[in-house]
């Protein structure tokens, strides 16, 4: 099975054969040899490669995983052949627009755009209070809004859609 | 001495007091609201009194509920630790009134030092030397912009009633005042009530130098030492150590004898951190803060003092029975604190919400953690998002660094994302080692770059990962299918900020306060 694995934003590739019960585990083509044991069910894990221990930590779905090694923190996406292609037919389709979606939790305190105003790259569309403090979250690129989906003291949780912006 | 006190706070502080009151036998009485009930420092309490609700406003900022768990519990004295109620006057005084004994500075003097406009009234009365600035607060943006010209540029807009951090903004030039008047305004009247901003120049090469303060109630007071704290992101504090590189034996005893002078002005009961400015050789006070420090630990590791009993010891009429030498002799080696917060580094450093599922504590030599946590800990946007503060000692600065490094390698707080490798980052970076460092040093560092080196193998284990919960799920049956689904819910729910994801998306919405932190 081949995987398609984005540690903090840099692309690997991943294979991985069963046989014989026994995992092969191949990255961007190189032999991996990796021993690979759970210690328990909240993400624990012991792994013995290269020469090297090490106590690992993974938590996430089959999609996106955080993982912690040595006080380090890795950001992983996973993907096989088919997500990878949905994927890029997404990004396409939504191109130089598309939606503005909530990265945290908090309450919008403040609109600072209406519909149909047309705004610049890094332009404040409004104010998301989180934790007691204030974020102004600004355009991912220059557009008009079309919509916003979000009124002055609504909470919305994270990931909660928050405009969406019209390419010019 | 006491027989029952109760500490109105909760987390990692209320933990820390009770802590100190099991070694005294001193019964600590906890509050806690709704949500705090299965919390660490209910379960290590002696006894624990129910508020109700699920805001802090409903339970641990109401006063009158917190006076009256007092007085049904039989405690004789309340311990406010920091924040909450800990700086308000009103509240010193109504447990007063109680009939209680209130373990922190009178409230005539939480008075004279909250408010940083009367603060720096009454400590340039004092001869105590103030940052360059205005002395009155102003309430509008245009206001603010006539007088930023007598002031100069940059300059630094804070809240009147402000702490913490809320409602701080740095105006480096007169187009960005509107803007940054306008946020830092609201979110002062959203924490505290009043949108009026007090506005001072921001000094060149500034670093942020604190002195702890320890007055007992005869007239005598004693500091012990400073605690550098520049390392801050947003002016709040990632990581604190002391002693200070940049003080001396000659500047300590200076800034210690200024900071006494400006304790003993006010009246001063109880412990207390006089904040100063350092730039260029110069110290300026920056304001007080009338209650125990988040960071107080570091001093206590290289003074040898337990700063929690000597409040209760004097509180409860104790003389302080030593002299500012015999505080000064059992200063040693160097202490460092890192904060680590509920908040997501490769994200702007955004809040992290979730459940504690992985945890695994550092331990070893000179290694303290002052934490509440535990697993299945629900980290909600209701609190601080402070889950633990990571201490350590050693006999010199390297050696303290070298252990800091160490143990931050040891943790592992899993279920929502921590600023622990932020914290691990600046620790190697060559400038922090060598001392060479201001306020800005967080500005100048990517602490959202990834480190770690480690890609293939995560990699490898990423793809495992998942190999192993598909096979599971599609192999098993019943119980197990059931707690994979659980687990897989949870992760879903447990809301780590998405969209680190994909670096191709043009739809991740950036953080106008956070540029920094987030580009990469």
């Amino acid at each position: 099975m081949k995987y398609f694995v984005t540690v903090n934003g840099r692309a690997r590739e991943v294979d991985l054969v069963e046989r014989l019960g026994q995992l092969e585990v191949q990255v961007d083509g190189r032999k991996l040899e990796l021993s690979y044991e759970e210690v328990d069910n909240l993400g624990q894990v012991a792994i013995l490669a290269a020469g090297r221990s090490w106590g690992v930590s993974i938590e996430g779905d089959e999609h996106s995983v955080t993982c912690s090694i040595a006080g380090r923190l890795y950001a992983v996406e996973i993907e096989d052949e088919r997500e990878r292609a949905a994927h890029a037919a997404e990004r396409e389709a939504t191109k130089g627009g598309g939606v503005v979606k909530s990265i945290m939790p908090g309450v919008v305190v403040k609109l600072l755009v209406k519909e149909g105003e047309a705004v610049e790259k890094g332009q404040p569309l409004l104010v998301l209070e989180a934790m007691k403090m204030q974020n102004e979250i600004g355009a991912p690129g220059a557009g008009v809004v079309k919509a916003l989906h979000v009124r002055e003291g609504e909470a919305v949780s994270s990931g909660a859609k928050l405009a969406t912006l019209v390419a010019q | 001495m006491f027989r029952r006190i109760l500490i109105a706070n909760r987390g990692e502080i209320a933990l820390r007091i009770i802590r100190t009151c099991r070694e005294m036998g001193v019964e600590p009485v906890a509050v806690f609201s709704e949500v705090d009930r299965r919390s660490l420092h209910v379960r290590m309490a002696h006894s624990a009194i129910p508020l109700g609700g699920s805001t802090p406003r409903e339970s641990y900022l109401d006063a009158q509920k917190v006076i009256d768990a007092a007085k049904a519990s039989g405690a004789e004295a309340i311990h406010p630790g920091y924040g909450f109620l800990s700086e308000r006057a009103h509240f010193a005084r109504a447990v007063v009134e109680a009939g209680l004994e209130w373990i922190g500075p009178p409230a005539e003097a939480i008075d004279a030092m909250g408010d940083k406009i009367t603060s720096r009234r009454n400590m340039t009365r004092a001869g105590v030397p103030v940052v360059p600035g205005l002395v009155d607060p102003v309430d509008d943006a245009d206001k603010a912009l006539v007088e930023a010209e007598a002031i100069g540029y940059p300059i630094a807009l804070k809240a009147a009633a402000g702490g913490g951090g809320k409602g701080i903004r740095i105006v480096r030039s007169p187009a960005e005042m509107p803007g940054a008047f306008r946020t830092a305004s609201a979110e002062a009247v959203a924490s505290f009530g009043d949108g009026r901003m007090y506005m001072e120049r921001y000094l060149d090469e500034p670093r942020h130098i604190e002195v702890q303060l320890l007055f007992d109630k005869h007239g005598q007071g004693v500091h012990f030492g400073e605690r550098e704290c520049s390392i801050q992101r947003r002016h709040q504090k990632l990581i604190e150590e002391a002693p200070s590189v940049v003080v001396d034996d000659a500047l300590r005893a200076r800034m210690g004898e200024i900071a006494v002078r400006a304790g003993a002005a006010v009246g001063y009961q109880n412990a207390g951190t006089v904040e100063f400015l350092y730039s260029k050789g110069e110290v300026y006070f920056l304001e007080m803060n009338t209650r125990l420090q988040v960071e107080h630990p570091v001093t206590e590791m290289v003074y040898g003092v337990d700063l929690v009993r000597e409040q209760l010891r004097v509180a409860s009429g104790e003389k302080l029975g030593y002299t500012q030498a015999d505080v000064l002799a059992r200063k040693q080696g160097w202490s460092m604190e890192v904060r680590i917060n509920a908040e997501d580094p490769f994200n702007g450093f955004v809040p992290s919400t979730g459940v504690i599922g992985n945890l695994r504590a550092p331990g070893g030599p000179w290694v303290r953690l002052d934490a509440a946590l535990y697993r299945g800990m629900e980290v909600s946007l209701n609190y601080d998002p402070m889950l633990a503060k990571l201490i350590v000692w050693g006999p010199d600065r390297v050696t303290a660094i070298e252990r800091m490094k160490r143990a931050l390698a040891e943790l592992n707080v899993g279920g929502v994302r921590t600023s622990a490798p932020a914290a691990l980052t600046v620790l190697e970076d060559e400038r922090f080692v060598r001392g060479e460092f201001d306020t800005h040093f967080l500005n100048s560092v990517d602490l959202a770059a990834p480190r770690g080196g480690e890609d293939e193998l995560v990699a490898a284990a990423a793809a495992i990962h998942r190999h192993l919960l598909a096979r599971r799920r599609a192999l098993s049956t019943g119980d197990s299918t059931r707690a994979a689904w659980a687990a897989r819910s949870r992760a879903r729910h447990s809301a780590y900020p998405p969209h680190i994801s994909d670096p191709h998306s043009s739809a991740t919405p950036s953080l106008g306060q956070a540029q920094k932190g987030a580009s990469r």
